[in-house]
């Protein structure tokens, strides 16, 4: 595997650079905590107001940055440049992951707070929160990849937000059968299980399962974004 | 004999029903500047693209570096070329200098190289200047500054300063012309037969896929010159004369009776050539 450090650090600091730059995408970051902030208000919430901020992180933050920031290389036609250039596959997905990653984290871990959430094993939920973010990041390059500019990729993200976000809440209220079990599939509400069960102490083989779910969706999203990319680097 | 850089044999692109490259075959050697010449949508940058391996072709052969064309995506390759084409982008929200920055960790150089890049494309002064505050002009030196700045051994520059003026063109021909001294081999498509002329060892014309000519803009001129010339006269009179008996008595008489103020060859541009050759223009 190539991978080169520097080269990977100099395309989160451009990113960074950029990123600082663009307000319009950049001011997204305190949708969650200022909805952290309205939910950590409601008296004895439950587990589904915990992890709703923390929901939507993932799909405004990760997956909707991630997006544009992929989406905005292709319209202006930087994305070729970085392909072109000695910087490998690897280098340059982590390169642009990295920042949104750990925007990821701070976000998360101020919505967390505002919205009053104190997990009781902070190493499972640390774990099912890194993996879930790698997930959405890849899902926000796979939209950002798809589309051609910046207001694609916001729509893209869109039906992203929708199903990744509400999903959870909507097992209870989905009628079909059929749907409901989709639902329940979701990474999302794989990591609201495993923030109720660690919750109440459950161990690890309780947990496993939705550990398990969670890892397929990501693996998938990053081999998809991957073949993608890779796709992208040829003119076709 | 010196070593060929590119290598291209029958090389066809298609692109659905539509094909783009006909049985196109050149070489070029090392050091050289390589013109191809051509009108929108003649496959220039098909060709460039099939050269850095953006496209696959169809069928035939290329090879750079002697190897085939489509390794030239890897790490080791993509070190030993530059290139510039109209669908290069910059970073809007940072400066001239950032955007060098980033290509300058990418390609491991000291910082010191965004200095040379800046002064071979003129642009020392506006180095902190943002690049959504530059015309396009000034965006085209910067892509190419970002396109020199390992000082690559071959570069592909399609159209290299389309959007310059004369001033800034003739600084970009400077620059090129040292690299090319320094062993660059630069492989260069354009519309501007005098950029051409100016620049190139030897030019390609392609006309809907097909390249019709090649060879250096000198041969090509005397190749496709009728050898006449025009006297013109002090009254204002212009007269063509061809090679033969005739036309030599009637010049001499004209000198001798000192009637002629200038006299020149009808040699074809290279874009009477292109015209002749393909019953169309350039553009």
């Amino acid at each position: 595997m190539n991978m080169s450090m520097k080269r990977i650090q100099a395309i989160f600091v451009k990113d960074y650079k950029e990123f600082s730059r663009n307000y319009a995408v950049s001011s997204v970051i305190f949708m969650p905590m200022i909805l952290a902030l309205f939910y950590g208000r409601i008296n004895s919430p439950s587990m589904d107001i915990y992890l709703f901020p923390i929901n939507m992180t993932f799909s405004m933050v990760t997956a909707y940055i991630q997006a544009c920031l992929i989406a905005e290389e292709k319209e202006r036609n930087t994305l070729r440049g970085l392909m072109m250039s000695p910087a490998s596959t690897v280098d340059i997905l982590l390169g642009k992951s990295l920042l949104v990653f750990l925007t990821t984290t701070v976000i998360l871990a101020v919505s967390s707070y505002l919205v009053g959430y104190t997990p009781n094993d902070m190493l499972t939920i640390s774990i099912a929160l890194a993996i879930s973010a790698v997930f959405y990041l890849a899902l926000g390059t796979i939209c950002g990849l798809f589309t051609k500019s910046i207001m694609e990729a916001s729509l893209a993200v869109l039906p992203v937000m929708v199903i990744f976000t509400f999903g959870p809440l909507a097992v209870h209220l989905v009628e079909s059968k059929i749907l409901g079990k989709v639902v329940e599939w979701l990474p999302s509400t794989q990591l609201l299980r495993i923030a109720e069960l660690s919750q109440t102490g459950a161990n690890l083989s309780e947990l496993i399962s939705s550990f398990i779910i969670i890892t397929i969706w990501t693996i998938a999203a990053v081999v998809i974004s991957i073949i993608l990319f890779k796709k992208r680097t040829k003119d076709e | 004999m010196m070593a060929n850089i590119i290598e291209v044999k029958n090389l066809q692109m298609k692109f659905g029903k539509e094909e783009a490259l006909k049985n196109v075959s050149f070489s070029i050697k090392k050091g050289e500047i390589f013109g191809f010449l051509g009108p929108s949508g003649s496959g220039k940058t098909t060709t460039i693209k099939i050269l850095t391996a953006q496209l696959t072709q169809t069928k035939g052969q290329a090879f750079v570096f002697e190897k085939p064309a489509s390794e030239m995506n890897s790490i080791q390759l993509k070190k030993k070329f530059g290139i510039l084409t109209d669908n290069s982008g910059l970073y809007q929200r940072l400066s001239i200098e950032e955007n060098l920055l980033l290509y300058c960790r990418l390609y491991n150089l000291p910082v010191s190289t965004i200095e040379e890049a800046l002064a071979f494309v003129n642009l020392q002064k506006e180095r902190k200047k943002k690049v959504s505050q530059l015309s396009k002009g000034m965006m085209q030196r910067v892509i190419l500054a970002r396109t020199i700045m390992h000082k690559p051994p071959l570069l592909f520059l399609d159209e290299p300063t389309s959007a310059l003026d004369p001033v800034n063109a003739q600084h970009i021909y400077n620059g090129l012309r040292q690299l090319n001294e320094l062993g660059t081999t630069i492989f260069l498509t354009t519309h501007n037969m005098a950029e051409a002329e100016l620049l190139c060892d030897r030019i390609a014309f392609l006309h809907k896929g097909e390249i019709r000519e090649i060879d250096s803009p000198t041969a090509l001129k005397k190749k496709y010159s009728d050898k006449s010339f025009t006297v013109e006269l002090e009254n204002g009179e212009e007269h063509v004369v061809h090679n033969g008996e005739q036309d030599a008595l009637q010049v001499m008489e004209w000198m001798k009776a000192a009637r002629v103020s200038r006299m020149y060859s009808n040699e074809p541009t290279l874009g009477d050539i292109f015209v002749q050759l393909t019953g169309s223009d350039l553009k």
